[in-house]
């Protein structure tokens, strides 16, 4: 399974995996000029803060989300094993936004449907990576990113 | 994110793009795609480096940094993002007129007509200081009035530029009045540009010149300079002069190519300016700042090019200057005999440098009035390498000019056209519709498809405008005049824009400024701008637009049919 590793002495805190990620994700125009105006604000799916550090949903292999999920609205992908929220689903119910240990599942309190990375997979690279100055976004297979020492 | 297909619709400057791939030399297009995506908050204008506290930016999908530390919003933000950009443009102006004034003054020049040149001096001298009593006689009264109610009729250089540039700095100014402070620094930059065009008429002479132009200029047997970007004319005519006695031809790339008696041929745009070095028939290079790529000095270095910078910290004398300037070309071309001499087969011959004198424009405002022309367009700017390379001129000239526009062209945009012609007098026929070729039958002597009127910082679009307005009895804002900055990169030409929109003059822009961050800066280009100048700048977000569909939109304003990205459009008010 490819995941994202985030290189922490890499990252500068640019924002612009967020900025990205909110035009080419979340927003409906899909272009950053008419993304700033929408309404709702589109949500980006990664986060960039306090000390440089890009993070998002890191598809965890025992995911709280998962089992908090009353309806099953959270589902792992079984080809890829992505966790994504099949949003006509969701109740909006935030379970899987408090369990979740990184907090980076969003209430959109607009759409009602819990927010998060699906690390782009309808997509062929996850944008926030493509987009990152740096290199410090990179897929990875979660097996070498073990590997890796911090 | 985009990457541009095709680079250049310059076939000289295509024969290159293969050589410097296979020798690994990085040009302009190459760097281009390395800095890809571009900063998204920069293009925005939602960033900001002003102070040691930021950087800062305003993001656009959170809540937690909409604001700067200091507490500038999004619309602070752009709006300060354009008044920097023009900041900055009227200083390269001003910077220009300094350098002319400075060898005037020290007498490093003969001019023409001495007394104007007195006078013209003094005149700069009172706008810098005061704002320029005398030049606002030059101005219709109607469109002083405007400045005056607006607060931005220019008041010299402490109250224009310093001021201006402490908005950045802090303070409560909103949106719309940082913004009426970049149109005053604009204006400033206008007037300059004005007084300047005077000045180089009185010391050279300004009349228009046939001119050879493109890469088939360069010579095979010929020591060879090519005097780069802009710098004093004092020294260019130096120059000039060293190298006749020696027989050095002197050529230019973004430079003034008319300075009576001489004459410097462009050979090339500023888009592909790092080729002609690959010719190898090249053997100094003259270069200022302004225009000027910094990385010229990797190129001339891996090709052997000799290379000589104008703007130093130390003061130079012209004279010994320029004539070592000259040896060293001579030496060089000793020493590069053994260098293949590559000269694409590229030549045109473009008529340059006109002004509102050489036209009747009577005959040009009757047309315009009368309904013969459909409008007049502008085209101004130069290469940006967001698009491909001249293509959005050339595309511009050619639907304008079938459809019964009358075009002009100044500076580096004149070259751009010039390549393929339009300013050359004998093509007029194959570029003109019908309404076009006949009136420039009648308004000039041998007028070419496009009409030059010289370089952007000698204020021929000005002197035109103005004498347009006189001659149709109409002010500008009546009038069905567009300016298009089709591949704008410079921020003097921000500067120039927003000058051209304060005259009255609906202004199309391209690449979109760093203002479409905030929709306030937006709509304050269009509604604030339209209700004190009767005009707008008009800035399309839409990057992927072809040329064909920029000409269409501009098409549908001249041809009265609504423009939905415009909005409420100036037209309305002539459509009566």
């Amino acid at each position: 399974m490819k995941v994202l590793m985030v290189d922490k002495e890499k990252c500068t805190g640019c924002h612009q995996c967020e900025l990205w990620c909110g035009t080419e994700i979340a927003s409906i125009s899909k272009e950053l000029a008419q993304a700033i105006n929408e309404t709702p604000q589109p949500v980006p799916r990664v986060y960039v803060e306090g000390k440089p550090f890009a993070l998002q949903c890191r598809h965890c292999e025992e995911a709280p989300c998962l089992d908090a999920c009353p309806n099953g609205t959270m589902r792992r992908d079984p080809e890829t094993g992505l966790i994504y929220v099949n949003e006509p689903t969701c109740i909006a119910c935030w379970m899987c936004v408090m369990v979740c240990p990184f907090g980076i599942i969003s209430p959109s309190s607009s759409l009602k449907v819990a927010i998060k990375c699906d690390r782009c997979r309808n997509m062929g690279y996850p944008i926030c990576a493509e987009v990152c100055p740096t290199g410090a976004l990179s897929l990875v297979e979660r097996k070498d990113y073990r590997k890796k020492k911090f | 994110m985009e990457f541009i297909q095709k680079k250049t619709a310059d076939n000289a400057a295509e024969h290159f793009l293969p050589r410097a791939a296979d020798k690994g030399t990085k040009l302009a297009w190459d760097r281009f795609e390395g800095q890809l995506p571009e900063c998204g908050f920069c293009e925005s204008g939602l960033s900001c480096r002003d102070c040691l506290q930021g950087p800062c930016i305003s993001n656009p999908f959170r809540d937690s940094n909409k604001l700067g530390v200091c507490g500038k919003d999004k619309d602070i933000l752009a709006v300060q993002s354009l008044l920097r950009l023009v900041l900055k443009g009227t200083m390269a102006t001003l910077d220009q007129v300094g350098d002319f004034v400075e060898g005037v003054v020290a007498k490093k020049a003969k001019p023409r007509d001495k007394s104007a040149a007195e006078r013209i001096v003094c005149e700069i001298e009172a706008l810098l200081k005061g704002g320029g009593a005398s030049l606002k006689k030059a101005f219709p009264k109607s469109l002083l009035a405007a400045w005056e109610e607006a607060g931005i009729l220019p008041q010299g250089v402490a109250r224009d530029i310093f001021k201006a540039s402490q908005k950045t700095e802090g303070g409560v100014a909103g949106a719309e009045e940082t913004l009426l402070w970049a149109f005053k620094a604009a204006l400033l930059g206008a007037f300059a540009r004005k007084l300047q065009g005077g000045l180089k008429k009185a010391v050279f002479g300004a009349a228009p010149a046939e001119i050879a132009l493109d890469m088939g200029v360069l010579k095979k047997e010929t020591a060879t300079i090519l005097l780069y970007g802009r710098f004093s004319p004092i020294l260019k005519a130096k120059i000039a002069e060293a190298a006749a006695k020696k027989k050095v031809a002197v050529m230019g790339v973004c430079t003034d190519p008319l300075l009576g008696p001489y004459l410097f041929s462009p050979v090339t745009s500023y888009g592909s300016q790092e080729l002609p070095l690959m010719t190898g028939a090249v053997d100094l290079i003259v270069v200022g700042d302004q225009f000027v790529n910094p990385s010229l000095a990797a190129i001339a270095a891996e090709f052997s090019v000799a290379l000589v910078p104008t703007e130093t910290l130390k003061d130079q004398n012209p004279d010994a200057l320029a004539k070592a300037i000259v040896e060293k070309a001579v030496n060089a071309f000793g020493f590069r005999r053994t260098i293949v001499r590559d000269i694409p087969d590229a030549k045109k011959s473009a008529l340059m440098g006109l002004s509102a004198a050489d036209l009747n424009m009577k005959k040009i405002a009757a047309a315009l009035t009368g309904g013969k022309l459909k409008g007049i367009a502008i085209l101004a700017g130069t290469n940006n390498v967001k698009f491909t390379q001249d293509l959005p001129f050339v595309t511009l000239a050619q639907e304008f000019l079938k459809e019964g526009i009358l075009c002009l062209s100044e500076g580096d945009a004149s070259v751009s056209l010039a390549k393929y012609g339009f300013l050359d007098p004998k093509q007029r026929e194959k570029h003109c519709g019908a309404g076009v070729a006949e009136l420039l039958k009648s308004a000039g002597q041998n007028l070419p498809a496009v009409i030059d009127l010289g370089l952007a910082e000698n204020g021929g679009v000005t002197e035109f405008l103005l004498a347009l307005a006189a001659a149709s009895g109409k002010s500008l804002r009546e009038l069905p005049v567009l300016a298009c900055f089709a591949e704008a990169n410079r921020s003097a030409e921000a500067g120039e824009a927003l000058s051209l929109v304060a005259m009255g003059v609906s202004t199309y822009f391209w690449p979109c400024l760093p203002v479409t961050g905030s929709p306030k800066t937006m709509e304050a280009l269009s509604k604030l701008a339209n209700s004190t100048f009767g005009a707008k700048l008009i800035v399309h977000t839409d990057k992927k637009m072809e040329p064909l569909a920029k000409a269409g939109l501009i098409l549908k304003v001249f041809n009265r049919v609504a423009d939905p990205s415009a909005g409420d459009r100036p037209w309305t008010e002539w459509k009566k």
